[in-house]
Order: C-alpha cells, then structure tokens, then sequence
C-alpha cells in the first residue's frame, strides 16, 4: 500500500465507523438493546429456539435414524395420534405423574420439616446442615450407582442388613428391585433421599426472609405454634413453596438417571417412566420423528403444570394478602 | 569351548536377525501409509480387548498409529450410529456386531470389503480369505452378496456347570451336544444341587427384561419342532407366528428355573447372573463363547470357579432341537473413512491367521479354520475345537432375525416375557401380547404392504446361502 492510498483511506474508515456507531450505536434507541442482546439471542437461537423448531419438523416427518434411505414423508400430526393410541405411552405418563406426586409431595414435607428444625438454634446444627446436603451434591449417575450397589440382590448393604432384620422376623428377603410394586417405591424413596436436601435449602432461604414481626405480633396475641404455621409461615413462604415446587416438578418428571440405572424400567414395565419410553424410542429403535413428538408433549405437559401451580399460588398469595 | 561361544553367538545374531526381519515384507502401498493414524471405535468387551494388545506390533510393524476409542457395550450401538449417520469420518473403521450388518450396510454406512481382500498391494500374500469359515465369514459379514466386514470370533451361547458339584452330588455332567442334555435334564441336574441355605443355586438364569432377547431364546428354539423349524418368529410371508404352544412352553419351562432363583432377581442381567456363579454360589448358568475364557476360566481373576467348569451348549428341547445361536463381532471400514487403506491395512493384518492364532491366548475366539487347529487355541481354550462343527454345519446367522425391527421385537419379548417372571401375566397372555405388538412393529417397519418386492430374503430358510466359499462373494 502506497503513502497516498493510506492517507486517503484511514480518514474514510473513521467515516465509516461514525456510521456504524450512529446506526447501531447508543445514540440509536431503537437498534442499540438488540445490539447488546445479540450475542444472547444468538446463542438462545442456537441451543433452545432452532432445536425446538427443528424437533416440530421432525414430529411432522417420517425419520428413523437407522433407515436413512427412506424418504422423509409429511405426516403431519400421525405421530401425535400414533403416540396418543399407544398403551406404552398412557402405561409410562401414569408412571410418570404417579412417581412425582409421590416424590415431590414427600420430598417437600420432610424438607420444609427440616427447614423449620434448622432454623433452631441447636449445637452442631452447621455441621449437620453441609451433611444433609450431600445427597443433592452428588450427580445424578453416581448416587443411582451408589443405590443399585446398596440394593445389589444379596450383596448389597440394603439388602443384606435390611434382609437380615426382615428374616429375622420371619418375612423372609424384600425383594427391593424386582417386585413391580416395591421397586417402584425403592425409586420414590431414593429419589426422595437424593433431593429432599434441595427443598430443604429453598425452604430454609424462604424461611430466612419472612420478617420477625408477625410473629412477634402473634406471640403477643398468644397464638399457637400450630395456628403461627399455617396463619403466618406458611402464607409467607409460598413463593419460596412456588419456586422450590415447580423446579422439583419439572426435574422428577424427567427423572432418567436413577431409574435406568437401578431398574431399566423393569421390572416387567413397572418403572417404565415417560423419559425411559423417550430414551427406547429414539436410541434404541431410533425412531427420532416419534421421540420428537414424545419430547414435544412432555415439554408441553412440563408447562401445562407450571402454569396451573403457578395460577394456584399466585390466586392463594393473593387471598392471603 | 570356543566352538560352543562361537555357535552361542552365531545362534544369538541370526535369532536377531530374523527378529529384525518382518514376517512378511511390506508392499510399497502399504510403506506408503507410514505415518497416518487411524481411529477406531470398539465397545468395552473381551474381544476388543485381547486385539488391542497387538497395537503396538501393528504400529512398529506399519508405522501407522491406531487409536481406539472404547465405548460401554449398552451406548455401543447408538455412538456407532451417530457417528456414522453424521457422514464427519471420525472413526476410520468400526466394530460391527452381526445383528446390525443388515442395517449398517443397508444404509451405505460401510465399504465393500471385497476389492481391498483382492487388491495386492494392500493385502499380505498369505491372507487367504478361504481360511475363514464360510458361514462364520458370510453371517458375519455379507449382505446382498457383498462382504462389508471381517470377523473376530464367532460363537454360540451356551451354558457353564461346576463339574466338581456334580460329581459330589454323584453325577457325571454329559458331553458338548450330547443328545443326552436336554431341558429335563438341566432342570433335574439343577434341582439335584440346588441348596440355597448352603448358598448354592441351581442355575443363575437371566430373566432380566433386557436380556431376554439373548438368553430365553435357547429355549425358544429347543422347544421347536424339525417341522416348525424356521418359523420361530415369522413364517414366509413375515407375519407373526410366536404365538402358539410351543412359545408357552417354553416360557413356562424359562419360568420353571425361577425356583433356583432369590427372590429379588427378576431384574438379574449377565452381570448378576455370573457374579453368582464366579463366587462360586451357583451349579450352573447361561454363557457366550467368546466370554468363556474372561468369565469363567482365567485362573488369574477367577480362582474360585477357573478349571472346575464343564461348559456345554443350552439343552435340546422334547423333540431333540438345539439352539443354533450365532454371535459375532467383526469389523467394518466406514464409507467416510479418510484413511480406508490405512484402516484396511490394520484389519487385514489383525485378521491374519498369524494374529489370530496368538489372540486366542488373550481370549479371542476363532473364525479361520487355522484357528480353530492351531496349538495355542488347543492350550489356551481347549473349550473352542468342541464347536468346529457346529460353527461350519449347525449355526445359523439369523436364528435372531436380522430386520431393522429386532430392536423392538427383542424388547416387546423382554418385557412380556419378565412380566410373566414377575406374576404379573401367565405366559398365554405373553405369548398373545408378544404377536401382536410384534406385528405393529412389522406393519410400521412396512412389511405387509401389498404388493411390497422388495422384503430381505429370509436366508435362514436355505442355510448353504452362507456356505459359499468366502472369495466368492463380492
């Protein structure tokens, strides 16, 4: 580049980048927060909105990953009505409802109890509170690990010591994996033991930020401890109820580690969740156009029941204010 | 004294200088191929194993690096689908198991092997294909006439006994195929032995809803008639036929071994099953060929049963039928390899009968009737040459139907046949839920289009398809 170029270049460059600035700069009101946004939307677009786009388009075809030589055929809503006609799918969705009812309802009783006995000003109260937390610590894979190894027929810790004490008693071993009933409550109460310390910290921050006064004034009111917990704490710990609730919902509805890891399902289709159907669907009959679908009414169902908790909670909040 | 230093040192240096000299000499094309990498990707199983202790031969022998990247068997298939569906050539060659050939090379995934067999500058004089048995080569590796994999074992299923029991409790177990093991006889033999309160199990089965599609089929099978034969699953015109008597009582028979069994075993896989048995708390149990060595006979890691086994097929049923199991792992040059000759190098020299004649010692079970003859196969798993004959005459390839749809059917057996195990329904009702949602799954796989051509073939109906000599295919 020649002296000459570079002085007549370098003023037209600063000309240029006044015009970028004056078009998308902050001095454009109407450009410049999607100027900022961008590299979030981006990366949003990425990894939410284009898969959930491209998982429509697949629900709608005809795609079976290990048959690329057939042609991707229109269907458009077949694979919901096929989903819609199949047991397996009602047989997995009960399962599914049924396991976290169960698991949530538990988990927030025992954490809020928690919660409330930890905000006792007890000794050695700290180091009980990090001990607690430890099951939620643990990822998933490793905690289910640890269980089907505790549950292991004979071997096991569980079953040796708990099978033990039940022969002892006469009533012979509890067949904790492989009676389709107890096996089912084996998930429950594992699942239980593994995020009840979650409830509890969201409990236990709630709890921390209802102000001292209420209860102040329901001391001088001479209210008891009954009446002060369901007239005081509980109204003012519903929106700390509401986020815990939901977000424990929303992950025990695709629970998917513990139960294909200590059950696959079995025994028989027992512990068959929705996520367990999913999974067999696109990665083991690779049939991605019905696990789209499949996908695509479970996020619905996800939603559905976060909007009815959150209208429930919020109409209650309401009332109570 | 100086004649004997001198033969000492004369003997040392051509001992050296055959060392340095390759076993057999390089082409230029594969001189050529110094310095390239090729990945691999394998599940974590015995076999794999064993080939990987070669590696480092095979990348001082060629100088070209092997990489391999080992995947837990239960995400083996969906990694290797993935991969290969995504067209990116990552993996230069991949181990193909013989339930998924059809699919694999259906979809174009996989190279004809034929051209490169043939192809002088990139196979050793001494290959010799025809070394191979023809209907391990041809199950394994053929589909539409075309050879798209080489094998690295093939076997039957079987099961393992304690002989030392057995004679304790005064009995002789039978000869490999004898007519003489049958259904009633593992049940009785069982029965004989079986002591729980002394922690000795009859038979550590395997009812685990996962497995079913391997290990109830032996008596799926046994249980058949000379004149059902073929028709286990479907008849000629891929309509399903499991529902029938023979089905039921061979449930019913599966389901007769539970008394043997703890209580919370309904869930038990290979894993729990051979556990048992390596701790030596049970008389007998379910086993692979190939796993034989891994499972049961390494005195290194498996003390307590190593050396007191008898290991014979799964038992003929009431009218004299047996099982003819057919497993097998081979492997396969991907079609977006970027390095096909480098990974055809490494597959030709891996399958040589040098390689798996000394990969027997590691565990890895014979293809090439050299193999199955040579001395290091006889001293390290003497249980091998018992099933020559079964692996040329006997086997069948698709005794597991090899359509797209034996994903499905292999779980819709499982799950109907572990509720049976469980309570929850009698094995008529198996047997009618398994065909009907078995033939879903073949009307959504498109197989009673009217007027359809082109159905596979169901090669199990003429088994000399598979017996041609391996050169002849394409």
């Amino acid at each position: 580049m020649s002296i000459s170029e570079r002085t007549i270049t370098a003023p037209s460059m600063a000309l240029g980048q006044r015009g970028i600035l004056s078009r998308f700069g902050p001095s454009n009101r109407a450009v410049f927060p999607w100027v900022l946004m961008a590299p979030t939307l981006i990366i949003l677009f990425a990894i939410g909105i284009y898969p959930f786009l491209y998982s429509l388009y697949i629900a709608s075809h005809n795609v079976i990953l290990s048959k690329p030589y057939l042609p991707r055929i229109f269907v458009g809503l077949y694979q919901y009505q096929a989903l819609i006609q199949d047991p397996e799918f009602w047989h997995a969705l009960r399962k599914t409802l049924i396991f976290t009812v169960q698991a949530v309802f538990i988990e927030f009783w025992l954490g809020l109890g928690l919660a409330l006995l930890f905000q006792r000003q007890l000794t050695g109260i700290a180091f009980m509170r990090v001990f607690i937390l430890i099951p939620m610590i643990l990822p998933p894979l490793v905690a289910a690990l640890i269980w089907r190894y505790m549950f292991y027929p004979g071997a096991g810790l569980m079953t040796y010591y708990v099978g033990g004490i039940t022969r002892a008693l006469g009533f012979g071993e509890i067949p904790f994996l492989s009676d389709p009933t107890v096996a089912f409550q084996t998930l429950v109460f594992v699942d239980v033991w593994e995020w009840t310390p979650f409830m509890f910290l969201m409990l236990s921050a709630g709890l921390a930020s209802i102000p001292r006064q209420p209860y102040e004034a329901a001391e001088i009111d001479g209210a008891g401890s009954w009446r002060v917990f369901w007239t005081i704490t509980m109204p003012l710990l519903r929106p700390a109820i509401l986020i815990a609730v939901i977000i424990r919902t929303m992950d025990a509805f695709r629970t998917y580690e513990l139960i294909v890891i200590m059950t696959r399902g079995g025994p028989g289709n027992a512990t068959t969740t929705l996520n367990v159907f999913l999974t067999k669907t696109g990665l083991e009959f690779f049939d991605a156009s019905k696990a789209a679908a499949l996908s695509l009414i479970m996020m619905m169902i996800i939603i559905v029941m976060s909007f009815v908790f959150i209208r429930v909670f919020r109409s209650k909040t309401e009332v109570a204010e | 004294m100086n004649m004997v230093k001198l033969s000492a040192v004369t003997a040392a240096g051509l001992s050296l200088m055959l060392l340095a000299l390759p076993a057999h000499a390089q082409t230029e094309a594969q001189k050529a191929l110094a310095g390239k990498t090729v990945h691999f990707l394998a599940p974590s199983m015995p076999q794999f194993a064993a080939l990987a202790k070669f590696f480092p031969e095979f990348e001082e022998k060629y100088g070209i690096k092997v990489v391999v990247d080992e995947v837990p068997f239960e995400n083996y298939r969906q990694k290797s689908l993935v991969e290969m569906q995504q067209g990116t050539g990552t993996y230069d060659f991949f181990a193909v198991d013989v339930m998924w050939l059809a699919e694999y090379a259906a979809a174009g995934f996989l190279e004809p092997l034929m051209p490169y067999v043939k192809n002088a500058d990139l196979t050793d004089a001494d290959y010799d294909i025809d070394d191979f048995l023809p209907r391990v080569i041809s199950g394994t590796g053929v589909f539409n006439d075309t050879l798209y994999t080489l094998p690295i074992g093939a076997g039957p299923v079987g099961t393992t006994f304690r002989a030392d029991i057995a004679e304790k409790a005064g009995f002789k177990l039978p000869e490999r195929f004898s007519p003489e093991f049958t259904t009633k006889y593992m049940y009785d033999a069982a029965k004989k032995v079986n002591n729980p309160e002394s922690n000795m199990i009859g038979f550590a089965n395997i009812p685990g809803r996962w497995f079913w599609g391997v290990t109830y089929l032996p008596y799926l099978f046994a249980y058949q008639t000379p004149e059902t034969k073929g028709d286990e699953y479907v008849d000629k015109d891929w309509k399903i036929t499991i529902n029938n008597e023979r089905t039921v009582a061979s449930i019913d028979y599966f389901l007769s071994l539970k008394e043997f069994m703890p209580a919370d075993s309904a869930n038990w896989g290979i894993g729990e099953a051979t556990a048992v048995y390596q701790a030596g708390n049970a008389f007998g149990t379910w086993n692979y060929q190939d796993f034989v060595k891994g499972f049961f006979e390494d005195s290194e890691t498996q003390a307590k049963v190593a050396g007191k086994n008898v290991h014979l097929h799964t038992p003929a049923g009431p009218d004299g039928v047996i099982d003819p199991w057919f497993g097998a792992w081979s492997l396969g040059v991907s079609k977006d390899s970027k390095n096909k000759e480098a990974a055809w190098t490494f597959m030709q020299w891996v399958t040589s009968k040098d390689v798996q004649a000394r990969a027997t010692q590691y565990g890895a079970g014979p293809s090439r009737h050299s193999t199955y003859k040579s001395e290091t196969l006889a001293k390290y798993q003497p249980w091998w040459p018992g099933v020559y004959d079964f692996m040329l005459k006997e086997t069948n390839p698709d005794e597991r139907v090899r359509v797209p749809e034996w994903a499905e059917i292999s779980d819709v057996m499982g799950e109907e046949g572990n509720r049976v195990w469980i309570g929850e329904i009698d094995s008529k009702t198996a047997a009618a839920n398994m065909e009907k949602r078995m033939t879903d799954a073949m009307r959504k796989g498109g197989y009673y289009i009217p007027g359809r051509s082109d159905l596979p073939k169901q090669q199990w109906r003429d088994l000399t398809y598979y017996d041609r000599l391996p050169s002849e295919w394409n």
